[in-house]
């Protein structure tokens, strides 16, 4: 696949994932930019941890969970048998909501993971331990007492620590699942301040919930709503010209409606002329402020957003129903033709 | 005062008195072995009862040694072997089994863990006492002739025996205890070490382990106290014939508990003969009760940390 190698470090597939029966991501198809901090927003509960715990495979460790789709993780398809976890998880550094020191000393800390896979040589350990407390901006706090329990540090320095552990293996990508929630607003940007130093040498994705922390850090945006991928692209443009309305509604605060569904047309089963006669249709039918629902292709997709019959409309909301159909989901435009 | 208050009062004060009587129950038994064993205590000296293995009521010298070395033994080849035991399913069934297996196993574990004593010591005599007699003994007796398996003790009924009997009755409690520890560490904890790349095993070994070691060690003497007070199957298995200090794990012994339960009230022409039981169960009670408060303290430290 030398065609491909130039991709991204992160590429997404129409993944799924479900806990028991219930359904918590549905076909999330997305590169996520290299070298960029990737904000993934959304309200609570709906699959931020979830899809970037899907990307070093920690997901698995849910009980009952089943997963559909691929990630690339640099063209190697993260959820084939053959896949080795744990290289797969030396190339992330995780950064958890609390941060999770691990029950020895700070020294210990930075070299947990270098000793699981194997570095022994106590030189290469020591440089390490300097190296990425210094990337972590904690060495001058901690160089006089590296082998004291990690447990004794402040909240911020142990997430601090956290960080540097997670650089000490080598990773491409950084994954932060709302590393700030838990810390004190100085520890916060502290936090924010690493990573806006770090993100020249590794892709970043973080999950937040604080809007003013993805304006501040995003360089691109997702916008994840019940497991459904709304919205994603470069943070200006998500942030500040949200094409669709569920973004909108909860960027500026606002409870954010399931629009109802008025009409529906089904595009799967037509072919061209006859489907093309259903939409000029069903649009002379629809009326003013009234919400139409059509189910295309994934191919004939963009075609139909960009054709003329749709201008007078406001796309609501593209939803995947699986890797070929999609949903269309719009409303009449004030000063739309009609009837 | 409408009567539904006076009502609460009354269960209230009631409930609070039945509470401090079931407390005072501990005190009062062990102030009356104390009053009962308090003879033998005054006929000789303490350290000649404690530390001397010379054992003959009717010529007055009761010296307990052999019997609490018996208990040691005994409980110490059951722990020998239901440590192990118990850690790796405990690490199995907290770290690696799917929640519906382990749905299965934990009640069938604390099924075992309900089975009379009486029973345990039944299938000792049936299949134990066998193994250590045809297979145990002779492989170890003749291939290591040397202390602690060197025996001209024969009949499989033996100290090695009433341990395996033990091991196998304490195993579940002491599995369902340290699972409960390990399973009580943070979520989190794994995670991160997970993330970094390390296999199961690794965080079980560098990380889980050793957060849970204060508790494991906690369910170990929970086990170990059980293990000290279990008279019925010991009795059966372990000979109880009385060899002085133990010398052998294929040698008889005779445990605290099954003295108490062998001989008193039928021996009690000999004079003295009731205090010194007395004192044996005195001493089984405060090594009971030793053991078990280290072990909560433990317990609740560890509880006491995580919040
Ligand atoms: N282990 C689990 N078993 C069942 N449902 C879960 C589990 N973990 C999360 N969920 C559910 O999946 C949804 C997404 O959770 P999550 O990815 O944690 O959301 P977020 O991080 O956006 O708050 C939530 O509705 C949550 O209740
Ligand atoms: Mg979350």
């Amino acid at each position: 696949m030398a065609s491909e190698v130039s991709q991204n470090h992160i590429r997404v597939r129409d993944l799924s994932v479900r806990y028991g029966s219930t359904r918590v991501l549905n076909n999330i198809s997305i590169d996520i930019p290299d070298k960029k901090i990737t904000a993934i927003i959304g309200p609570s509960g709906c699959g931020k941890t979830t899809l970037l715990k899907s990307f070093n495979r920690l997901i698995d460790l849910q009980e009952g969970v089943s997963v559909s789709g691929q990630v690339f993780v640099d063209d190697e398809d993260i959820y084939d048998p053959k896949t080795e976890i744990t290289h797969l998880r030396k190339r992330m550094g995780l950064l958890s909501q609390r941060p999770q020191v691990l029950p020895m000393s700070i020294y210990e800390n930075v070299v947990y993971g270098l000793r699981v896979h194997g570095e022994k040589s106590k030189e290469k350990l020591n440089a390490a331990v300097e190296r990425y407390l210094k990337e972590a901006h904690m060495w001058h706090e901690v160089k006089d007492r590296l082998h004291t329990s990690a447990a004794k540090l402040s909240i911020g320095q142990q997430q601090r620590l956290c960080l540097a552990r997670g650089l000490a293996v080598g990773p491409e990508v950084i994954l932060g699942d709302e590393p700030t929630s838990a810390l004190d607003p100085i520890s916060a940007e502290q936090i924010e301040q690493r990573f806006l130093a770090l993100k020249d040498k590794y892709t970043i994705v973080l999950v937040t919930h604080i809007l003013r922390q993805a304006r501040r850090l995003a360089d691109y945006v997702v916008f994840l709503y019940l497991g459904n991928l709304i919205e994603h692209g470069p943070a200006e443009e998500v942030l500040n010209n949200p094409r669709y309305a569920k973004t909108k509604a909860y960027l500026e605060g606002r409870f954010i409606e399931e629009p109802e569904i008025e009409k529906e047309l089904d595009l799967i089963k037509l072919t061209f002329p006859e489907s093309l006669k259903a939409l000029e249709k069903v649009f002379k039918e629809l009326k003013v402020g009234q919400v139409l629902r059509i189910v295309s292709g994934e191919k004939n997709l963009q075609g139909l957003i960009r054709s003329p019959l749709v201008a007078q409309h406001t796309v609501l909301e593209i939803k995947k129903r699986d890797a070929l159909t999609s949903e269309v989901i719009m409303q009449k435009n004030e000063g739309g033709y009609s009837i | 005062m409408d009567i539904r208050h006076w009502k609460d009062l009354l269960a209230r004060r009631l409930m609070f008195l039945l509470c401090v009587f079931v407390l005072s129950l501990l005190f009062c038994i062990a102030w009356g072995l104390y009053h009962k064993a308090s003879p033998v205590l005054a006929a000789g000296s303490w350290q000649a009862i404690l530390f001397s293995s010379d054992w003959h009521p009717s010529q007055g010298r009761f010296g307990l040694a052999g019997f609490i070395t018996g208990t040691l033994w005994v409980t110490g080849l059951a722990v020998v072997v239901a440590v192990p035991l118990s850690l790796l399913t405990a690490i199995f069934l907290a770290e690696y089994c799917p929640v519906r297996l382990r749905d299965v196993i934990k009640p069938v574990m604390e099924l075992l863990a309900g089975i009379s004593p009486v029973v345990y010591g039944v299938w000792g005599v049936l299949v134990v006492v066998p193994l250590v007699r045809d297979h145990l003994m002779p492989f170890f007796s003749g291939r290591f002739p040397f202390f602690p398996f060197a025996s001209d003790n024969y009949t499989g009924f033996s100290a090695l025996a009433g341990g395996l009997v033990l091991a196998v009755m304490v195993t579940p409690f002491m599995i369902s205890l340290m699972e409960e520890v390990m399973r009580g560490i943070p979520f989190g904890v794994r995670e991160s070490s997970l993330a970094l790349g390390a296999t199961s095993w690794q965080t079980t070994k560098k990380v889980i382990l050793k957060k849970a070691a204060p508790g494991i060690v906690a369910a170990v003497i929970l086990g170990l106290s059980r293990a000290i007070g279990e008279t019925m199957a010991v009795l059966m298995v372990a000979g109880c014939a009385l060899q002085g200090f133990p010398r052998s794990i294929f040698d008889t012994t005779y445990p605290l508990p099954a003295l108490i339960a062998n001989t008193y009230g039928e021996m009690m022409s000999v004079p003295l003969y009731d205090a010194a039981i007395m004192l044996a169960a005195l001493i089984l009670l405060i090594i009971t009760v030793v053991f078990n408060m280290a072990a909560w303290g433990i317990l609740l430290h560890l509880e006491r940390r995580e919040t």
